[in-house]
C-alpha cells in the first residue's frame, strides 16, 4: 500500500466502521420490519438513537465499581475497533496485519469480557444473572468455534495468516460448510440475537447485562453492537468465503448475505435456556463439527477437495 | 583476586549461603525472639542471591566474558567404586535464565512475607529458614551439572515445602502430609530413574549424558524422570497434593513453591530431560507428554469452575496450565517448546501475583471464601487492578503475556500437525481443541473470581476493609507490570530470554502474526476515541449516582448479592459431566486416596494374620514347613 492510500486508510477506517455499522444495524431493523409485515425505521434512525442517547444523563449506581463500570465499554469499543481495522486491512491489502485467526479468535473476545465486566460492576443482581449466563454462553459458543476453525486450519494446509486464508474459499466443501453454518450460530449468540438472547433477555431480565447503563455509556455500548455487526460477518466471510474476491461488490454481497441469514434466524425462533444453549453447541455442535474434522482429515489425505 | 576463582565463588555463595542461613534459622528455637532478625536476614540474603544471580546472568550473556567463566567448576569430589560423585557447578544458559527469576521470586514472597502475618507468626524463625532452604535448594538444582546432587537438592526444595506447608496452622499438616507423600513417592521415581541412566550411560555429568530413548531402559528411565518432573509441577494425574495444599497452606507459600519456584525447577527438569538428555524418536512418548498436558488442561480447568475457595481454586488454575507447557514440550517444534518454556515463566509471575492478590484479600477481610467476599473492588483498588491484569493475562486475553506464551503453544501444535508424521502429530485437533477450550475455561474461572470477590456487591461487614500495606503490595504490583510488559515486549523477552536458552536462532521459531505493540496501541486509541464520546455526554447531561435499581420495587434487604460460586453450576449438574463432579467431590479419582485404600487393605491383612493367637501361628508355620519341605525336597 502506497503512502497516501496508507493515510488514507488510517484516516477511513475508524469512521468507515462505524458508519458501516450503523448501516449495518438499520439493516437489521429495516429486514426484522419486513419480515413481520412493518415498514420499518429511515436509514438514519441508529444514528438518531445514539445521538439521544448521548443527551442523556449518566446514571451511575452508588453499590458499583465505578472504574470498572466507566471503563468497561470503552475497553470493549477499543476491542471491537482493533478487530474490525485488522480484517479492514487484511482485505484490502491481502497481507497479513496486527494478528493472525488464533488472534483474531481473542480479540473476538474482548467485547464479550468487556461486557461480563461492566455488568458485574454495576453491582445489580439482575446483571450478575446476565454476567452468569453471558460467561456461560461464551464458554458453550467458544468450543464449536474452535473447532469451525481447526476444519479450516486443516482445509488450508496448515495456514494460520488470515490473508492467505482468505485466498482460499473453504466453505466450498461439506466440512467446510458445515464448519461455516456452525460458526454462523457461533456470531448468533456471539452478537447476542434471538435465539442466543440469553444474557440481555429483555422480557425476563430487562437487559441483564446493560440493565444499570444509561446516557452515553449505553450508547457506547449500541456502538460496539453495531460495528460487530460488521466485523463479526466480515470475519465470517474471511475465513470460510473467501474473502472480498473476486470484487468488491461480491464481497459485500457476501457480507449482508450473511447478515440477513443471521437476522432471518433472529426473527424466527424463540429465546432458548441457557443449558439448552450449552448443550446445543458443546453436544450437538460439538458432534458436527468432529464429524467434519474427520471428513476434511480424510479429504486432505486422499486429495479429495470436496469433502 | 584471581579472576577465574570469582566466578565459581558467586556460584558457591549463591548455593550455601542461603542453605547455611537456613539451617541456622531452621534450628534456632522459636522462643529465642531476637527482634526481626529472621525477617532481616532472609531479606538480605534473598536480597544478595537475586544480585547475585542477574550478575551470573548478564556474564553469561556477554561474549567477552564468556571465554573466562570456566564451563564446569568442580567443587568436591568423591568416588566410591566407579560411581563417580562430583559437585559440578555451572551456570547453563537456561539454568542462569531461570535462576534469576526463581531468585526475584524468592526476594518478592519474602518482601510480601513482611507483612502478611498468618497463623505462621509463632513459627517465624521456622518460616524463614524453610524460604532460604527453598532459595538456596532451587540455586543448587539450576546451577549443578550432576543428576546425583541435583537430586539432594531438589530433596532439600522438598523437604522445605513440607516444612513451609505445616506453617498454615488447622489442617496444614494433612496438606503437608499428603504433598510429602506424594512429592516423596515420585522423588523415589527420581532416584531410579537416575540410577538406570547411570547404569546406561555411565556418568552422571548431566551435559555429557545422550540417550536414544529406543530400547526399554532408557524408556522407562525417561518416564521415571517425567513422573517426578510432572507430580512436582502437579500435571495429572499426580496433582492431589496441590488443591489440598492450596486450602490450607499460607498464600505466600503457595505463591513461592507451586506457583512459581516450583513450576520454574520442574518445567526446567522436564526441558534438560526431553531436550538434553533424551533423544526422544518414539511416538508413543509424546503421544503420552500430549495425552497428559491435555487433560490437565481440561480437567482441572473444568474442576477449577466449581471451586468456593480462591485459594484452591488457583491452586487447581495453577495445574491447569502446566497442561499448556507439558503440552509445548510435547510438540517437539521450535515454536512448541519456546512457547512452553515462556509460558512456564508467564505463568509463574501471574500465578504467583494472583496467589499474592488473593493472601492481600484474606488477610483483609479474614476468609477466603467467595460466598461470603464481594465488591472489594472498591475498597482495595490496588489489589483489584493486580489481580485483574493477572486474571487475564492467566487467561490468555491480548496483549498480556499470558497470551503470547498460549499463542506459541497452539503454534506449535499446528506446526507438528503439519510438518510431523507420528501419531501424537495426527492427533493435533485434540490438542489444540484442549489449549484453546481450556483457555475459555480459564476466562471462566477468572470471572468468577473477580465477580464473586472485586466486583458484584460489598457485603455489609466489610465495610471498614482497608488496603493492605505497602510491602505487601509492592510485590503484587510488580508482578502486575511484569505481565503488562512481558505480553507487549514478548519480542524482546523472547531474544533476551528464551531464545539463549534454548539454543534456538531469533525470528525461526514464530510463524504466525501477532503485532503487539501496534495492537496496544490501537487499543489505548481506541480507549481514547471512546473517552471522547464519554466526555462529550458528559458536557451534554451530568453524571448522578443512584442506588441499584430494584424494578421498581422498595427494597430495606441491602444484600442482593449473586455470589459468582454458583455460576457454573449449569455445567456441573449437566447430564454426564454430573457424576464425574459428584466422583470427583469424594475423592475417586485422587491417586492418594485410592493408594491409601489399597495400603489400608493390605495393613488390614497383615493385621488379621497377626492376631496374636499362638495356635494360629503354630498352624501358618507348619503350613509354611510343609511348602517348604515340598518345594526343596522335590517329594512329589
Amino acid at each position: 500500500m502506497s503512502v497516501p492510500l496508507n493515510i488514507l486508510f488510517w484516516i477511513v477506517v475508524i469512521p468507515g466502521t462505524v458508519v458501516f455499522g450503523l448501516v449495518a444495524s438499520w439493516i437489521v431493523r429495516k429486514v426484522s420490519a419486513l419480515v413481520q409485515w412493518r415498514v420499518g425505521p429511515p436509514l438514519c434512525q441508529p444514528l438518531y438513537d445514539i445521538m439521544k442517547l448521548m443527551g442523556k444523563e449518566i446514571l451511575v449506581p452508588q453499590e458499583a465499581q465505578q472504574t470498572v463500570f466507566m471503563a468497561a465499554p470503552l475497553v470493549g469499543l477499543a476491542g471491537i475497533l482493533l478487530f474490525s481495522i485488522m480484517l479492514w486491512r487484511i482485505t484490502i491489502t491481502e497481507t497479513a496485519f496486527v494478528g493472525d485467526i488464533i488472534v483474531a479468535i481473542y480479540l473476538m473476545a474482548l467485547p464479550s469480557l468487556a461486557l461480563i465486566l461492566g455488568s458485574s460492576a454495576s453491582a445489580s443482581p439482575h446483571a450478575a444473572l446476565g454476567t452468569s449466563r453471558e460467561m456461560k454462553l461464551v464458554m458453550s459458543y467458544e468450543l464449536p468455534l474452535v473447532l469451525a476453525f481447526i476444519v479450516v486450519i486443516i482445509k488450508t494446509g496448515g495456514q494460520l495468516n488470515l490473508a492467505a486464508i482468505a485466498q482460499q474459499t473453504p466453505a466450498l466443501s461439506i466440512s467446510g460448510m458445515l464448519a461455516f453454518l456452525v460458526a454462523l450460530l457461533c456470531v448468533q449468540a456471539k452478537l447476542g440475537f434471538v435465539p442466543f438472547d440469553i444474557a440481555e433477555a429483555e422480557t425476563e431480565l430487562g437487559s441483564g447485562v446493560l440493565m444499570e447503563y444509561s446516557g452515553a455509556l449505553l450508547a457506547v455500548w449500541k456502538l460496539i453492537q453495531a460495528v460487530m455487526l460488521v466485523a463479526l460477518p466480515l470475519f465470517l466471510v474471511t475465513v470460510f468465503l473467501g474473502g472480498f474476491r473476486p470484487n468488491l461488490w461480491a464481497g459485500l454481497g457476501k457480507l449482508v448475505g450473511i447478515l440477513v441469514l443471521l437476522i432471518l434466524i433472529k426473527n424466527t425462533n424463540p429465546r432458548v435456556r441457557i443449558d439448552q444453549a450449552m448443550k446445543f453447541f458443546w453436544f450437538y455442535c460439538g458432534i458436527a463439527l468432529a464429524a467434519a474434522i474427520i471428513l476434511a482429515i480424510i479429504g486432505n489425505y486422499c486429495g479429495v477437495g470436496w469433502l | 583476586m584471581d579472576k577465574t576463582l570469582l566466578i565459581p565463588l558467586t556460584y558457591l555463595s549463591l548455593v550455601f549461603l542461603p542453605l547455611l542461613a537456613g539451617f541456622v534459622l531452621l534450628f534456632l528455637p522459636n522462643r529465642v525472639k531476637i527482634k526481626s532478625f529472621g525477617r532481616s536476614l532472609t531479606l538480605t540474603i534473598s536480597g544478595l542471591t537475586f544480585v547475585l544471580a542477574i550478575l551470573i546472568f548478564v556474564l553469561g550473556q556477554c561474549k567477552s566474558t564468556r571465554s573466562v567463566i570456566p564451563v564446569d567448576w568442580s567443587v568436591l569430589q568423591i568416588e566410591i567404586g566407579n560411581l563417580k560423585l562430583d559437585l559440578l557447578l555451572s551456570a547453563k544458559p537456561l539454568g542462569a535464565f531461570i535462576l534469576m527469576f526463581a531468585m526475584g521470586f524468592g526476594l518478592l514472597i519474602t518482601l510480601y512475607s513482611l507483612k502478611s502475618i498468618g497463623p505462621m507468626a509463632k513459627r517465624v524463625n521456622e518460616y524463614y529458614g524453610a524460604i532460604l532452604l527453598t532459595i538456596g535448594g532451587s540455586a543448587g538444582i539450576l546451577l549443578s551439572n550432576h543428576l546425583l546432587f541435583l537430586l539432594i537438592f531438589w530433596e532439600i526444595v522438598t523437604v522445605s515445602l513440607y516444612l513451609l506447608i505445616t506453617t498454615g496452622g488447622k489442617g496444614s499438616n494433612f496438606a503437608a502430609t499428603k504433598s510429602f507423600a506424594m512429592i516423596g513417592a515420585s522423588d523415589a521415581a527420581f532416584l531410579l530413574g537416575i540410577m538406570m541412566v547411570w547404569v546406561h550411560s555411565g556418568t552422571l555429568v548431566i551435559s555429557d549424558i545422550s540417550l536414544a530413548a529406543t530400547s526399554t531402559l532408557p524408556i522407562i528411565a525417561f518416564l521415571l524422570l517425567m513422573t517426578a518432573a510432572i507430580t512436582k509441577a502437579g500435571a495429572l494425574p499426580l496433582h492431589t497434593w496441590l488443591p489440598a495444599s492450596g486450602e490450607y497452606a499460607p498464600v505466600s507459600v503457595m505463591a513461592l513453591l507451586p506457583a512459581a519456584i516450583d513450576k520454574l525447577l520442574r518445567i526446567y527438569l522436564l526441558v534438560i530431560v526431553v531436550r538434553g538428555m533424551f533423544e526422544l524418536n518414539s511416538g508413543a512418548l509424546s503421544v503420552i507428554l500430549a495425552v497428559i498436558g491435555a487433560a490437565t488442561i481440561i480437567i482441572a480447568a473444568m474442576t477449577a469452575i466449581v471451586q468456593h475457595n480462591i485459594k484452591k481454586l488457583l491452586a487447581y488454575s495453577a495445574i491447569s496450565q502446566v497442561g499448556y507447557m507439558v503440552l509445548g514440550i510435547a510438540t517437539g517444534t521450535a515454536v512448541g517448546l519456546a512457547g512452553a518454556v515462556f509460558h512456564m515463566l508467564n505463568n509463574a509471575i501471574c500465578k504467583c501475583c494472583l496467589f499474592l492478590s488473593a493472601g492481600s484479600v484474606e488477610q483483609a477481610t479474614g476468609t477466603a471464601d467467595m460466598d461470603k467476599l464481594g465488591g472489594l473492588g472498591r475498597k482495595m483498588p490496588l489489589t483489584f487492578a493486580a489481580f485483574f491484569i493477572a486474571a487475564m493475562s492467566v487467561s490468555g486475553i491480548p496483549p498480556f503475556n499470558g497470551f503470547v506464551s498460549k499463542w506459541m503453544v497452539y503454534q506449535g501444535i499446528i506446526q507438528m500437525g503439519t510438518e510431523q508424521t507420528g501419531s501424537a502429530a495426527k492427533l493435533w485437533p485434540v490438542w489444540l481443541l484442549a489449549a484453546v477450550f481450556g483457555s475459555a475455561l480459564t476466562l471462566a474461572y477468572s470471572v468468577k473470581i473477580i465477580h464473586s470477590v472485586f466486583l458484584s456487591r460489598l457485603p455489609s461487614n466489610f465495610g471498614d476493609v482497608k488496603e493492605v500495606s505497602l510491602p505487601m503490595r509492592v510485590p503484587v504490583l510488580v508482578l502486575a507490570s511484569l505481565c503488562v510488559l512481558f505480553g507487549v515486549f514478548y519480542r524482546q523477552v523472547l531474544e533476551w530470554f528464551i531464545y539463549p536458552a534454548l539454543n534456538i536462532e531469533p525470528g525461526t521459531a514464530i510463524f504466525g502474526t501477532w503485532d503487539s505493540i501496534l495492537a496496544t496501541s490501537l487499543i489505548l486509541i481506541g480507549i481514547a476515541l471512546g473517552l471522547v464520546i464519554l466526555l462529550v455526554g458528559l458536557l451534554a447531561r451530568k453524571v448522578r449516582e443512584v442506588p441499584t435499581w430494584t424494578c421498581g420495587e422498595v427494597q430495606t434487604n441491602e444484600q442482593m448479592i449473586i455470589p459468582g460460586t454458583h455460576f457454573y453450576k449449569t455445567v456441573s449438574s449437566m447430564g454426564g459431566l454430573k457424576q464425574l463432579y459428584a466422583g470427583q467431590e469424594k475423592g475417586h479419582f485422587d491417586l492418594y486416596n485410592q493408594g491409601g485404600r489399597v495400603g489400608l487393605a493390605l495393613t488390614e491383612f497383615l493385621r488379621w494374620l497377626h492376631s496374636g493367637v499362638l495356635p494360629m501361628y503354630l498352624t501358618w508355620v507348619t503350613l509354611g514347613l510343609l511348602v517348604i519341605l515340598f518345594v526343596v525336597c522335590k517329594i512329589w
